[in-house]
C-alpha cells in the first residue's frame, strides 16, 4: 500500500493513535491505534468500519482539529500542525451557518479565512458565484439554510468545500442525512464535481468517510476497512472499476464481489456493534 | 476534550482544585473589603460589617423574632401557592386539552401577565385590609401565571403519537389524561411550581415591605415587615443585611429542594 | 397572533426563574394548538374560531366585571369599567399619564441599558473562559438568590427615595437573565461550526464576532425579554416604596386618596406597556435573528 517512487504522498500518516480522557474519572481509552496510510495526490479514499470504529476521529485529526497523541500526519511530507485551508472539511452535518445565506455560506471561507489572502474583491465574488453555479444553486443564492431540502444543504457544504479550494477534501459522511434516493444521485454528482473525468493529476485528493459498503465501493480508489477497540485499519482494498462511473455500475458483478468482500471485514463487528 | 469553547479553541489542561480555589477568591476579598471599609467609618454610620450582620443573625435567631418571622412569611407563601397550584394545574390541563377553553381564557390570562403582583397590591389592599389575606391574594396571583403557563405548555406539548398509540390500544380518553398526559406534562408542571414557589417567595417580600411602608409600620408581620422596621425605625443596618441574607438562603433552599423533586418524580428525564 | 401569544408566555415564564435552564423552557414553543385528548362536539365547533371565542370572552369579562360592580355597589373597592375608562381619559388628557409612562419608561431604559452593558461583556468572557467563569460564577450565584425586591430597604439607605433606587433595582433584576443567557448562548454556540470555520483559517477573534455572536444571539434576546419582564414586575414595587414618581408611585397614591378607578386605570396601562414592549422585543428578534424561526430558538 506504500506508494512507489521518490517523492511524498500527498497526505500520510505514521503510526497514528489517539487516546481520550474521560473528563471526571481520568479514564484514558485509545479511540485509533496504529493507522498507517498513504494516500496520492488525486485519489479518492473511502473510510468504512462499523459506528465507533475512529473514522470520525481520523478524519478530525488529518483536519487538524485534534492532534494524534502519537504517530504524525503529514501532508506533502509536513506535517500537520493545526487547521489550514489546504485541507477542506464538509462536516456530518454540514455545518452551515445557519444566519448566513446561501451565498454567504458558500463564500465565508474566502472573505474571513484565509483561503481568500490575495484576492481582490471581485475575485472573490467570482469565485463565489461560479460554485453556486457548480452546484446548480443559482437562484437560491439568498435563501437561508433552514429554508433549504436536505439535497441542497449538502450541495451549499459541497461549495462551500471546494470554493475555499483546499488540496485535500475531507468529508465525513457528508450523505449520512440524505434519503436513499437523493443519495445516489448525488454519489454521481460528487464525482463529477470532483473530476472524474479529468486526468488523476488535475483531480483533488479526497478522503470520505461513510458507513455506506456500497456508497464505498462506487466513489473510491481504495475503500480502507477499519475495525473498532481500538479503531485500526483492518484492510485497504483497492476498486478496480473503470472511471467514469454511472449508476449502471451497481449491477455488474465485480461490484457486488467488492461490495460482498468489504461486508464480511466488517460483519462480525457490526453484529458486535448493535448487540 | 475539555469544557468550553475555549476549550475548542485552544485546548489546555487545569489542575483539579484550581476550580474551587478561584471560586472562593472573589467572595472572600469582598467580605475582607467590606469589613475593611466598616471598620474605618464612625459609629454613628451605623455602617453594616460582615461581623456585626453574623452577630445580629445569632441575635435575632435566638431571641425568636428572625425565626418567627421567616414562619410567618413561609406560611403565606405556602398558603397562597397551594390556592395558585390547584388554580393553575386544573385551568392548565383545561386550557391545553380544549381549544376552545384556551381561546376564552388565554386574552384575560395575557392582558394580567404584564401587571406585577405588587400593582395588584394596592387593590387587595382596598379589598383585603393590611393582613394575612391581602398577603394570600398576591403570592397566589404571583404564583399562578407560572404554574398556568407551564401546564398549558406541558399539556400542549405531548407527543401526538403517544396518544394516538394509546388510543389504538383502546385506552379511554379519561385514562389517557391521567396515564398519559400528565406524565408526559409532569416535567412542565414542576419546572412551572419550582419558578412559581420562587416568585411568590419574592412577592411575599415585597408585599410585607410595601404594607410596612404604607401603613405606617403596623403592618402584619413577616420578613419583609421586619426588614422595613430595621429600615424605618431600629435603623439597623446590620439586621437588614441579616434579612437579606436569610432571603436569599430561603430562595435557594426551594429551588434545590424542587430539583431534588423533579429528578425524584420524572426519573426518565435524567 | 396565538403563536406570538405562545412565545411571549414562554418567555415571561421563564422570566421568573431568572436560571439558565430556564432556556429550555422557552425553546421548544411550537404551541400549535392544544391536545386532541377530548373529541371535538357540534357546540363547540360554533366557537371554533379563537378570534371569535377570544373577542367573545373579553367582552364577557368586562360585562362581569361590570356586573360585580353594579351589585356590590362599592365603587371604592370596585369601580365600574366606565369609570375606569373616564379616569383613563382624563388622566390621559391632562398629561399626568403620559408623564409618569414617560417616566417609568426612561428609567426601565436606563437600567435594562446599563444592565446589558455589565451583562454581555462579561457573559462573553464567562462563556469563553472557563478560568473567568470560574473566578465569577460562585459570587454571582450566591448573589442571585437574594431577589431585587429585597435590596430594597438597604437601597433607601444608599440612595434614598428618588429615581436612582427605582434604577438600581431593575438594574439589579435584568442583569442576571441577561448574563446567564449570553453564557447559555456563547458556550452553546455550535462547536461544528466553530470547527468549520477553523479548518477555514479564520482567526479566533474573527471566530467569536462571525460565528459565536450570531449563534448566541437567539438566546441573548431571550434574556432581555426575560430580564425586561422581571424589571417591568420589579419597578411597580421600587417605585411603589421607595420613590416620588412613576407609575409604581401613582397606583399607591390614588389608592391612598382612595381614587379607585385611576388606581385601575393605572393598572391598565401597566399592562398595555408591558405588553407593548414584549411585542416589540419579539419584533427586535425577528428583525435581528431572521435566520431563527421561533421554534428554533436554541
Amino acid at each position: 500500500m506504500e506508494a512507489p517512487g521518490t517523492t511524498d504522498p500527498k497526505l500520510r500518516l505514521k503510526g497514528v493513535a489517539k487516546a481520550f480522557t474521560a473528563p471526571r474519572t481520568l479514564k484514558r481509552t485509545l479511540a485509533v491505534t496504529g493507522v498507517d496510510l498513504a494516500v496520492e495526490a488525486g485519489e479518492f479514499i473511502c473510510i468504512v468500519g462499523p459506528s465507533g470504529c475512529g473514522k470520525s476521529t481520523v478524519m478530525n485529526m488529518i483536519a487538524g482539529l485534534d492532534m494524534p497523541s502519537s504517530g504524525t500526519i503529514e501532508i506533502n511530507g509536513v506535517p500537520v500542525a493545526g487547521p489550514g485551508a489546504d485541507r477542506g472539511v464538509m462536516f456530518q452535518d454540514y455545518a452551515l451557518f445557519p444566519w448566513l445565506t446561501v451565498e454567504e455560506n458558500i463564500g465565508f471561507g474566502l472573505r474571513n479565512g484565509t483561503p481568500g489572502n490575495g484576492l481582490s474583491r471581485g475575485e472573490v465574488e467570482a469565485r463565489v458565484r461560479e460554485h453556486v453555479e457548480l452546484v446548480q444553486l443559482a437562484g437560491s443564492e439568498t435563501k437561508y439554510p433552514h429554508q433549504l431540502s436536505g439535497g441542497m444543504r449538502q450541495r451549499v457544504a459541497l461549495a462551500r468545500l471546494l470554493a475555499n479550494g483546499p488540496d485535500v477534501l475531507l468529508m465525513d459522511e457528508p450523505l449520512g442525512a440524505l434519503d436513499a434516493q437523493t443519495r445516489l444521485i448525488l454519489q454521481t454528482e460528487l464525482l463529477r464535481i470532483w473530476g472524474e473525468t479529468a486526468p488523476q493529476a488535475a483531480r483533488k485528493t479526497a478522503v470520505f468517510i461513510t458507513h455506506d459498503i456500497e456508497e464505498a465501493v462506487f466513489l473510491a480508489d481504495r475503500v480502507v476497512v477499519m475495525s473498532r477497540h481500538p479503531g485500526r485499519v483492518r484492510a485497504v482494498i483497492p476498486v478496480d472499476l473503470a472511471r467514469p462511473r454511472d449508476e449502471h455500475i451497481r449491477a455488474t458483478p465485480r461490484f457486488g464481489q467488492l461490495s460482498e468482500e468489504i461486508w464480511g471485514l466488517i460483519r462480525a463487528e457490526a453484529y458486535e456493534a448493535i448487540a | 476534550m475539555s469544557d468550553g469553547l475555549a476549550g475548542a479553541l485552544a485546548p489546555r489542561p487545569e489542575p483539579r482544585w484550581a476550580t474551587p480555589a478561584r471560586g472562593a477568591a472573589l467572595p472572600l476579598l469582598l467580605l475582607a473589603a467590606w469589613q475593611a471599609w466598616a471598620t474605618t467609618q464612625p459609629d454613628i454610620t451605623r455602617a453594616p460589617s460582615p461581623v456585626q450582620v453574623a452577630a445580629t443573625f445569632v441575635r435575632l435567631t435566638a431571641s425568636g423574632d428572625l425565626p418567627v418571622s421567616l414562619l410567618q412569611s413561609l406560611g403565606r407563601v405556602l398558603g397562597g401557592f397551594a390556592a395558585a397550584l390547584v388554580l393553575g394545574i386544573v385551568l392548565g390541563i383545561a386550557m391545553g386539552t380544549s381549544r376552545t377553553v384556551r381561546a376564552a381564557v388565554e386574552p384575560i390570562v395575557e392582558s394580567f401577565r404584564p401587571v406585577a403582583p405588587m400593582a395588584v397590591l394596592p387593590i387587595a389592599i382596598l379589598w383585603f385590609g393590611t393582613g394575612t389575606p391581602a398577603a394570600l391574594s398576591i403570592v397566589g396571583y404571583a404564583a399562578f401565571f407560572p404554574l398556568l403557563l407551564n401546564t398549558v405548555h406541558g399539556v400542549s406539548q405531548v407527543d401526538r403519537t403517544l396518544l394516538q398509540a394509546a388510543r389504538t390500544m383502546g385506552v379511554p380518553r379519561l385514562r389517557i389524561l391521567r396515564k398519559v398526559v400528565l406524565p408526559a406534562s409532569l416535567p412542565s408542571i414542576l419546572l412551572g411550581a419550582r419558578l412559581a414557589l420562587g416568585v411568590a417567595w419574592t412577592a411575599i417580600i415585597a408585599a410585607e415591605l410595601a404594607v410596612g411602608a404604607k401603613s405606617g409600620g403596623g403592618g402584619s408581620g413577616g420578613i419583609g415587615a421586619m426588614m422595613f422596621v430595621f429600615y424605618a425605625y431600629s435603623i439597623d443596618l446590620n439586621g437588614i443585611v441579616a434579612c437579606m441574607i436569610v432571603i436569599g438562603l430561603v430562595a435557594l433552599a426551594i429551588d434545590r429542594l424542587f430539583r431534588g423533586l423533579e429528578r425524584r418524580l420524572t426519573p426518565w428525564r435524567h | 397572533m396565538t403563536q406570538s401569544v405562545a412565545e411571549t408566555s414562554a418567555a415571561r415564564l421563564a422570566g421568573t426563574a431568572e436560571t439558565g435552564e430556564a432556556v429550555h423552557a422557552v425553546a421548544p414553543v411550537s404551541l400549535v394548538g392544544t391536545l386532541p385528548v377530548l373529541g371535538p362536539t357540534t357546540a363547540r365547533r360554533v366557537f371554533r374560531h379563537p378570534a371569535v371565542t377570544s373577542a367573545l370572552s373579553f367582552a364577557c369579562f368586562i360585562l362581569a366585571w361590570w356586573a360585580v360592580a353594579v351589585w356590590t355597589a362599592s365603587p371604592i373597592q370596585l369601580p365600574s369599567p366606565p369609570a375606569v375608562a373616564s379616569a383613563l381619559i382624563d388622566l390621559a388628557q391632562d398629561g399626568e399619564l403620559f408623564d409618569n409612562v414617560s417616566v417609568s419608561f426612561v428609567r426601565l431604559l436606563i437600567s435594562m441599558a446599563a444592565a446589558a452593558l455589565l451583562a454581555l461583556p462579561l457573559g462573553f468572557s464567562m462563556g469563553l473562559s472557563e478560568r473567568v467563569n470560574s473566578y465569577v460564577d460562585p459570587l454571582l450565584e450566591m448573589l442571585r438568590p437574594i431577589s431585587g425586591i429585597a435590596w430594597i430597604p438597604l437601597g433607601l439607605f444608599i440612595f434614598g427615595i428618588g429615581g436612582t433606587l427605582p434604577v438600581f433595582i431593575m438594574a439589579y433584576v435584568a442583569f442576571f437573565p441577561m448574563l446567564l443567557n449570553t453564557v447559555a448562548g456563547v458556550r452553546g454556540s455550535d462547536r461544528k461550526l466553530v470547527a468549520a470555520a477553523r479548518t477555514m483559517g479564520v482567526s479566533p477573534l474573527r471566530i467569536v464576532r462571525l460565528v459565536v455572536l450570531p449563534g448566541a444571539l437567539p438566546t441573548i434576546i431571550v434574556g432581555v425579554r426575560i430580564a425586561f419582564a422581571g424589571a417591568w414586575a420589579a419597578i411597580i414595587a421600587a417605585e411603589l416604596i421607595g420613590s416620588p414618581s412613576g407609575l409604581g408611585f401613582a397606583i399607591e397614591w390614588y389608592r391612598e386618596l382612595l381614587m379607585s378607578p385611576n388606581v385601575f386605570a393605572y393598572i391598565i396601562v401597566v399592562s398595555a406597556v408591558g405588553y407593548t414592549c414584549d411585542l416589540l422585543l419579539q419584533l427586535l428578534r425577528r428583525r435581528l435573528t431572521p435566520w431563527a424561526s421561533g421554534a428554533e430558538l436554541a
